[in-house]
């Protein structure tokens, strides 16, 4: 049985991290979204994967070729121009039988998966708190009546957690699929079609998670680093560093004298941390990043090449590959009334519900020394901001600020 | 110029390459003709436009194919000239993009061997020669063919023994191959692909390539399998309209007050007083530079000229313009002399050619395009792009006002850098930049004065356009622009020259079309007129709306706006593109698809 | 479903503006009316608009050509003889039940869609004004149309037709009757239908503005432009302070000393400042130059403008190309003007200045002045009367 993984999606919310990558290739504990969806399946017993990509699917094609390294065997088919979920597993009809779908960009858990494996055709789904912003599902005895479009008053609180068991039926559906009100061709409406003439299985899904703003991937991170193991093997580790709890540092990465660490912290390879700077839970450093001295971070997501090297605080936030932090750099995470931060992705104001969140920067930017970045900034990829600079809300790509 | 696709996979071969030959059209459209593999090898050509051999296409099946759209080099345009061509036994066809200098010698040999040939073209003697030299093996049997011949290739090759696979072969001719998923492609040009995939792998000279449904391998000249990294190409090709008007090249005339600004944009500041570049030129641009030669064909030579006569006036550095074609016989080379090469498409065969031994020989290099990701742009050191969007109508128009702006910022810039004129004079072109396209604006709404004109020169013979200092280039390129699409016989003089021989030519029957400027060089060209008009021809002036002198000596004059002075060579420019439009259009010629004629010459 | 929009109309009324472009591409928030129909458009299960075009439909398609949401067919209309007839262009597309729209109107996807969604045959949206006599005031009874009444004398209703109907394909053999007797307008067809018995449902549009007048767009501007996204692109300098939703289009420049206040939208490639201010409701078009210690609000600031030093404009209208020397002053205020026999009071209105127009310094324009294209004013002058295309001002 083969699993198809839609795979081709931008993920424009999550800009600016996904103007360089697609948003199944943005890193949680530093292995991408797919990757861990992949290790999912695997381990939930699926051996053959098609990942449907477009967007930027060189970086998928990359980072996975045929599958080798992770046992499996991986094929891809280009979706083309987007069209919609339909049309996406459409274009796997002459290379699957009875098959699983998984939303790439959404994380479930392996025994789930198993669960959805045993019967087809079945969809999986999951209760949640803020079902107005999903297709809500009605049943009856397990059994699919229809996946009601998003609905400011939804009457349930079951959504459809975007996975599937299907069989060859379900192309015919796709095949007669017309365009939504919002101009795509829809995978929830070749499924209601499917459920006036078959039975459809219904699922609850014990594990997912779904992140669509780039502050959900720190939910994501601190929830799967809860569950690492220490490992320091072949990493230089120097006296009078502290570690504590648990702490994964990759190889040849150096600690340098001073340094605090507070677990669970994930490192990458390569980096060079330290001397004297504090790096508390929850934060994850991809490789080849250099974190200075004094320089404290907290609850954050630093990807690969960035290096935050002199008297930098940075919390709460995200910071996207190959971007600078000048010295003195700082970014603040809390608003002073301590009401909920917004953000703006966009050019849409978001409440993101949380009371602490720092700045969501993207590729190649440049932070100048002394720079003040305030809650809630998002600034965009090859930005330029200039020493002693205060920046808020949303900076375009390709911007300067002065 | 032909363009050429190959496609293995899954999805019916016909229409992947009827589909893909209709987007390549631009590059040469005598005949077409397409392969199709299916147990045997089908071959259908036609003469004509694509659509002929649509219509003429019976249903055939086939997964794997090849495709050819011929712009002739050699041998006249009919049904067996035109590629793919097949060989004796039949088992193999292929195609051939290039020029084979030696085939006489070789077809001699095949047909005492008693290969029998059915076409003229050089391309057929491959078809046979792979024949010969296969032994079971497609990539190693045209391996050995290109071995023996002397000339430039892009080739496409399959066999009905081998009948998952097509080999193509790149040297000095365009060819890409298309990564997609269980399925290939190889092109000469990206358009091509882009409906299909999006990824790329650019082949270099001396490379041969083995494409089947599921695997690309890529040979060095060395025969040794190398790896390539893929390019993605994020840029949309949009599907250019016409938005209403009846000929692309009327769109194009009418795109340019906005071109202009797109050409501007974001390269100067007001403000500042600035002409900045992207960084790559910049840094070029820093080198002690002590020359400059330009290297061009066609109507980007004539941009070459011009940029001479704006260079050497702003910067004081000396500039030499040459014909890319003859570069490699003459032109001087040296670390100190900055190489500018200018070419719409990024792929003349003879400019890069030229690019080529200039890098060669050590000069820091930049080439003025509008097609990112050219060939061009990947061989020089830096590039700047004209960013007039597709340019479809074979005559050039927007690019190549496109090109002069470009080179008028390359000489204030140059000028800045060497001291030769200060920020109030960037200022100055600065402000006159900004409201050229106002200027351009007029000049398009006085289309029917333009039109009128245009009526008295549909039946001449022969016409000739004449100018003085950087007018002079522009009536070149006025003369062209009006033999390319109307076939009247045109040439283009220094004002001055005329009475050193051209004016044994003149009669009552040859009317001459003068560019005129009112600075230093008007006194000169209006003595010349009066010279041109005792000969008998009839003169037609363009002149700026407050000159009043040149009525006296003109029998018609078209008007431009005064000012900017500094810039009227570009509105002159605008208004010799609408008047060979007109004649064209008047005449019932094909503007879009001047007879032999194509966009973008790849073979030299 | 599928929608036709008519967009053929020159706009007379709207000169100098129209001269170069169909009334249909005036621009309001930075976007010509007909894209923001078309976004509204786009929100409806409508997949394909029928766009009828005419005067300068090159305008149109060149904007139009790489729109990506909707289906767009154009068909021409070849002499502008009136709305019926340019429906009539239509005809062959239209197999089903359509919408019809009038493509100088902005409407919201709210109302298109209670329009869509409606089960009668014949629907039409209405919408209360406050000034009913100007347009086609509808009579209704019962929620079914009886009469729309074209610029009654006395009151007579307070909801006017908007011109935005849905009908069925038949509505051509009608409109072929009404048309063979000469009468080109569709509230005849309309009218005709409902003497013969046929019930036309009317349903109330949410937002809906016509644009008549040029100082029409001032008003649909300062509206259209709440919806401004806050965008921050191109090179903002320090000490520049930018308050509420304000777009800054991408390469724009804007220098130290600048305060801008949204909403307001700037388009790409300008360059601002320093110490220049924009205040709300004012829209930028590409490529303008505004120098410094110059006033503007609630203004309409086409593309490739140049506006000097020392200017003031306020509820003003300037043209595409048009070069401002410094101290240049455009007030708002209150001003009367005669047009087609009628008398309008407005109370907030600036100038209106065409298209490629030079203005010398110290040049002031009273309230409500419209001013053609390509006219060419001296230095220290006070325009006190409107001012034909291609004149000039000694």
């Amino acid at each position: 049985m083969k699993c198809v993984i839609l795979a081709a999606g931008e993920g424009k919310r999550m800009h600016p991290l996904t103007y360089t990558r697609p948003k199944v290739m943005l890193p949680i504990a530093n292995k991408p979204l797919l990757e861990r969806n992949l290790i999912n399946a695997k381990s939930a017993g699926l051996k053959e994967f098609i990942f449907i990509v477009n967007y930027k699917s060189e970086m998928v094609r990359n980072h996975f070729e045929d599958g080798k390294k992770w046992n499996v065997k991986i094929q891809y088919l280009n979706q083309g121009e987007p069209k919609g979920t339909a049309h996406a597993i459409g274009t796997a009809e002459k290379f699957v039988d009875n098959f699983i779908v998984l939303c790439g960009d959404t994380i479930f858990g392996s025994s789930d998966i198993k669960n959805i494996m045993q019967k087809q055709p079945s969809i999986g789904l999951v209760k949640v708190e803020n079902p107005q912003e999903y297709g809500i599902v009605q049943t009856n005895s397990q059994k699919v009546v229809m996946i009601h479009e998003k609905t400011p008053e939804p009457f349930t609180d079951i959504i459809n957690a975007g996975i599937y068991h299907f069989n060859k039926q379900i192309f015919n559906n796709i095949k007669k699929t017309q365009k939504s009100p919002r101009g795509e061709y829809e995978i929830t409406d070749s499924i209601n079609m499917l459920a006036e003439k078959t039975k459809i299985q219904a699922i609850n899904l014990k594990q997912w998670r779904d992140v669509v703003y780039p502050w959900h991937l720190l939910d994501a991170n601190e929830e799967i680093l809860q569950n690492i193991k220490k490992h320091q093997t072949n990493a230089t580790i120097e006296k009078n560093t502290t570690i504590k709890g648990n702490v994964k540092i990759g190889k040849n990465t150096q600690i340098l004298s001073g340094t605090y660490i507070q677990g669970p912290v994930i490192i990458g390879e390569n980096c060079k941390i330290g001397p004297n700077c504090y790096i508390r839970p929850n934060t994850t450093i991809g490789s080849n990043c250099h974190i200075g001295n004094a320089c404290e971070i907290k609850n954050s997501i630093i990807m690969n090449n960035t290096n935050i090297p002199h008297q930098n605080y940075v919390g709460d936030s995200i910071i996207g590959e190959n971007t600078n932090l000048g010295a003195g750099a700082k970014i603040a995470n809390l608003r002073f009334d301590k009401k909920n931060i917004k953000a703006t992705i966009n050019g849409n104001k978001i409440d993101t519900k949380r009371k602490k969140l720092g700045a969501i920067i993207g590729d190649n930017t440049q932070i100048g020394i002394n720079a003040m970045l305030n809650n809630g900034s998002i600034i965009g990829n090859n930005v330029y901001v200039g020493p002693g600079s205060l920046t808020s809300g949303e900076i375009q790509p390709n911007s300067k600020i002065f | 110029m032909c363009g050429i696709i190959g496609y293995t996979g899954y999805r019916k071969a016909p229409d992947v390459l009827i589909d893909a030959l209709k987007k390549l059209e631009y590059r040469g459209y005598d005949s077409a003709g397409i392969s199709v593999l299916d147990k045997t090898i089908k071959t259908y050509k036609e003469i004509g436009e694509i659509t002929n051999l649509e219509q003429n296409l019976p249903k055939i099946k086939g997964n794997i194919g090849i495709g050819h759209t011929r712009w002739a080099t050699h041998g006249e345009v009919n049904k067996q000239n035109a590629h793919p061509h097949t060989s004796t036994n039949k088992k193999i066809s292929l195609i051939h993009n290039g020029i084979i200098e030696n085939y006489q010698t070789l077809k001699e040999n095949l047909q005492e061997k008693g290969y029998k040939f059915t076409s003229d073209t050089d391309s057929e003697v491959l078809a046979h020669l792979v024949e010969d030299e296969y032994q079971g093996n497609l990539e190693n049997a045209v391996t050995t063919a290109l071995k023996k011949i002397k000339g430039s290739y892009a080739v496409l090759a399959m066999s009905e023994d081998e009948p998952e696979k097509i080999v193509g072969a790149r040297k000095e001719s365009p060819l890409v191959v298309g990564l997609g998923d269980n399925e290939n492609f190889l092109a000469s040009d990206i358009p091509a692909l882009l409906k299909y995939t999006n990824r790329v792998l650019y082949l270099d000279d001396g490379e041969l390539c083995v494409i089947n449904k599921n695997q690309t391998t890529i040979y060095n000249q060395n025969q040794k399998e190398i790896k390539k990294q893929p390019t993605i190409i994020d840029w949309d090709i949009k599907d250019a309209e016409k938005s209403g008007f009846p000929h692309f090249m009327l769109k194009e005339i009418h795109d340019q007050p906005e071109t202009i600004n797109q050409v501007l944009r974001g390269r100067i500041s007001e403000i500042n007083r600035t002409i900045t570049f992207n960084e790559a030129v910049e840094k070029t641009l820093q080198n002690q530079i002590q020359s400059i030669n330009i290297i061009a064909c066609g109507t980007s030579y004539y941009a070459g000229l011009i940029g001479k006569y704006l260079i050497e006036q702003l910067s004081g550095l000396p500039v030499t313009v040459e014909l890319a074609s003859e570069y490699r016989f003459f032109g001087t080379r040296n670390e100190q002399s900055l190489v500018i090469a200018v070419t719409q498409s990024g792929e003349t065969a003879d400019t890069l050619a030229a690019l080529k031994e200039a890098k060669n020989s050590g000069s820091p290099t930049l080439v003025i395009t509008n097609v990112i990701g050219s060939t061009a742009t990947r061989i020089a050191d830096s590039y700047i792009l004209t960013q007039s969007g597709p340019e479809i109508g074979v005559a050039a128009t927007k690019t190549f006002t496109s090109q002069i702006i470009v080179l008028l910022l390359l000489a204030l810039k140059t000028g800045l850098i060497k001291d030769k004129i200060g920020s109030d004079e960037i200022y100055k072109y600065i402000l006159h930049l900004k409201e050229l396209p106002r200027q351009i604006r007029e000049v398009l709404a006085r289309n029917q004065d333009i039109f009128e004109i245009a009526q008295t020169l549909k039946n001449a013979q022969s016409v000739f356009f004449i100018g003085r200092g950087i007018n002079y280039p522009i009536s070149l390129e006025g003369a062209l622009k009006l033999k390319e699409i109307s076939y009247i016989h045109a040439e283009g003089f220094a004002a001055g020259e005329l009475k050193h021989g051209p004016f044994a030519l003149l009669t009552k029957d040859t009317p001459v079309i003068a560019a005129i400027t009112r600075d230093a060089t008007y006194d000169k060209i209006i003595a010349n007129i009066g010279e041109v008009k005792a000969r008998g021809p009839k003169v037609i002036a363009i002149s700026d709306d407050q000159d009043t002198e040149i009525e006296k000596y003109a029998d018609y004059t078209l008007r431009y706006p005064t000012n900017p002075k500094e810039l009227s060579f570009s509105l002159i420019t605008i208004i010799l593109q609408l008047l060979a439009y007109h004649v064209a259009d008047l005449r019932g010629c094909s503007i879009d698809k001047p007879r032999n004629l194509a966009k973008s010459v790849t073979v030299e | 479903m599928k929608a036709v929009i008519l967009a053929a109309g020159e706009g007379k009324r709207l000169r100098p503006f129209t001269e170069t472009m169909p009334k249909v591409m005036l621009p309001v928030a930075n976007k010509p009316v007909l894209h923001h129909i078309l976004e509204a458009v786009k929100q409806t299960p409508i997949q394909e608009v029928i766009l009828v075009v005419g005067y300068k439909k090159e305008v149109i398609m060149e904007y139009f050509k790489d729109y990506k949401n909707l289906k767009i067919t154009y068909v021409e209309q070849d002499k502008q003889l009136g709305t019926a007839h340019a429906l009539l262009q239509a005809k062959k597309h239209i197999k089903q039940p359509f919408i019809v729209l009038a493509g100088d109107n902005i409407i919201d996807q709210k109302s298109i869609n209670n329009l869509i969604k409606e089960k009668s045959d014949y629907a039409i949206l209405i919408k209360e004004h406050l000034q009913p006599s100007k347009y086609g005031v509808a009579i209704i009874e019962k929620n079914q149309l009886k009469e729309i009444i074209e610029k009654p004398e006395q009151k007579l209703g307070k909801y006017i037709s908007t011109g935005i109907y849905k009908l069925p394909k038949t509505i051509f053999n009608t409109i072929q009757q009404t048309t063979e007797q000469g009468d080109y307008k569709l509230t005849t067809t309309i009218q005709t239908l409902i003497d013969q018995g046929t019930k036309i449902t009317t349903i109330k549009a949410d937002t809906w503005m016509d644009i008549v007048y040029p100082w029409d767009l001032i008003h649909v501007n300062e509206i259209m432009i709440q919806q401004t996204k806050t965008q921050t692109s191109g090179t903002i300098e320090k000490g520049v302070t930018i308050k509420g939703s304000v777009h800054i289009g991408k390469d724009t420049k804007i220098y130290s000393g600048c305060y801008i206040v949204g909403p307001t939208i700037i388009g790409e490639g300008c360059e601002i400042g320093p110490n220049t201010c924009i205040f709300p409701s004012t829209t930028i078009g590409d490529n303008t130059v505004i120098q410094p210690f110059t006033e503007i609000k609630n203004s309409i600031i086409m593309k490739d403008n140049h506006i000097g030093s020392n200017s003031y404009l306020s509820h003003s209208i300037i043209g595409r190309g048009t070069i401002l020397r410094n101290n240049f002053s455009s007030v708002s205020g209150k001003t009367k003007i005669q047009i087609e026999n009628e008398l309008k009071k407005l109370d907030h209105i600036g100038s209106m200045i065409g298209e490629d127009c030079t203005i010398g310094s110290n040049t002031v324009i009273e309230p409500g002045i419209i001013i053609g294209r390509k006219c060419k004013i001296n230095p220290l002058n006070r325009i006190q009367n409107n001012i034909q295309s291609d004149t000039r001002v000694m």
